[in-house]
């Protein structure tokens, strides 16, 4: 019965692994409406590999998770946000 | 209520007429900006607007119904630029018509942002040509049988719970094939804004809005002469609201004359209102 069990739950923690991607926690300045912030999303979305963008506008932060082997680079996001018309602070990344 | 045509029944052209296209025509609605007014916001790069509009200008006997049509364009982050494309109905006493009316052309710049947390300041200059394209056979007609420019200079500073704007603009007037030039005209607008609940990027936003509005126009000529009824000073009083949700945003306003100093005998505006729909994509 055992092992029975054991061979899906190895199979589960694989895939967990395989999916395991990046969260990028950027701070932006010049979030003041929602609306306004829809060009942000509009410029990541173009980004292979994006999953799921969260903004919070009293914090000035900016979340992005992507997938495994997908990279961020400050240049890239510094530019990122000048096209969508906002100030890129800076950038923490962690593994999901 | 003051009643009393303006001398320059020139041809099709009724300087009232004129007059209200003058107004209409004057805005460019931009994403957060004001309803009536001038703000500084712009495009993100590669985006596009799509801005619907309806608006309602009632003077006395004189009612004039526009839509119109605007596409926006994200040149780079300050910078954008589009073309307008209205529809009017246009009505005076007893005659009536309808068609297309001038098209516009604009681009806006911004030229200084500041970005702190939760807040952005901006100022921007905006350029506007109305072209002779209306349908000038209609009786009123429907254009202004000129081409005017627009030249506007505006301040906005927006936060997570407050707005305030100031725009100045010029319009200078060309001269129809009647010899008809209606004045220029100087718009000013001051504007506040308040977010009553703090956004959450998800959900629907709502901002109340109220604006002071402005507008000077110069007396009109005919053939160099000028026309005793036309010209003077109008102020209003803007009550609006901007509702958005993601993308989408609806907006909607009604300017509320307050002090009225027209030259001559004219009539005086009852009220304007406009209501429009907006996506950015």
């Amino acid at each position: 019965m055992k092992r029975y069990l054991i061979v899906p739950l190895l199979l589960l923690w694989s895939l967990a692994t395989l999916a395991a991607g990046t969260q990028y926690v950027m701070r932006v300045d010049g979030l003041a409406c929602p609306y306004c912030a829809y060009g942000i999303e509009k410029k990541l979305k173009q980004i292979d590999g994006v999953e799921k963008i969260d903004v919070d506008l009293e914090k000035g932060l900016v979340t992005v998770n992507v997938r495994e082997g997908v990279e961020f680079t400050e240049a890239q996001m510094k530019q990122l946000f000048k096209d969508a018309g906002f100030t890129f602070r800076s950038m923490e990344k962690k593994t999901l | 209520m003051r009643k009393c045509r303006p001398v320059a029944k020139a041809a099709k052209w009724s300087h009232r007429g004129a007059t209200m296209m003058t107004v209409l025509l004057s805005g460019t609605a931009w994403a957060h900006d004001p309803i009536f007014g001038l703000g500084p916001h712009v495009l993100y790069k590669g985006g596009v607007e799509v801005h619907l509009e309806a608006e309602r200008d009632k003077a006395g006997s004189d009612r004039e119904d526009a839509a119109a049509a605007e596409f926006t364009y994200g040149l780079t982050g300050d910078w954008a630029a589009g073309i307008e494309l209205p529809y009017a109905r246009v009505q005076e006493d007893s005659s009536s018509a309808r068609g297309r009316g001038d098209i516009g052309l604009f681009t806006k710049y911004r030229f200084w942002r500041q970005d702190t947390l939760g807040a952005q300041e901006s100022a921007a200059v905006l350029l506007k040509v109305k072209t002779d394209t209306g349908n000038d056979n209609a009786t009123p007609a429907l254009g202004t049988g000129t081409t005017d420019t627009i030249l506007g200079l505006t301040y906005g500073y927006e936060s997570i719970k407050w707005y305030r704007w100031a725009s100045l603009r010029y319009r200078r007037n060309g001269e129809n094939e009647a010899g008809l030039h209606r004045g220029d005209k100087i718009l000013f607008d001051l504007v506040g804004g308040w977010r009553p609940t703090p956004p959450s990027y998800y959900e629907p936003d709502t901002v109340w809005l109220l604006e002071l509005n402005g507008e000077y126009g110069r007396r009109a000529e005919l053939n160099g002469m000028e026309l005793a009824n036309t010209g003077g000073t109008e102020w209003f009083l803007s009550p609006g609201i901007f509702w958005t949700k993601r993308n989408f945003a609806v907006k909607a306003g009604v300017q509320i004359p307050i002090a009225s100093d027209l030259d001559g005998n004219q009539e005086e505006t009852d009220y304007r209102a406009k209501l429009t729909l907006e996506w950015h994509l």
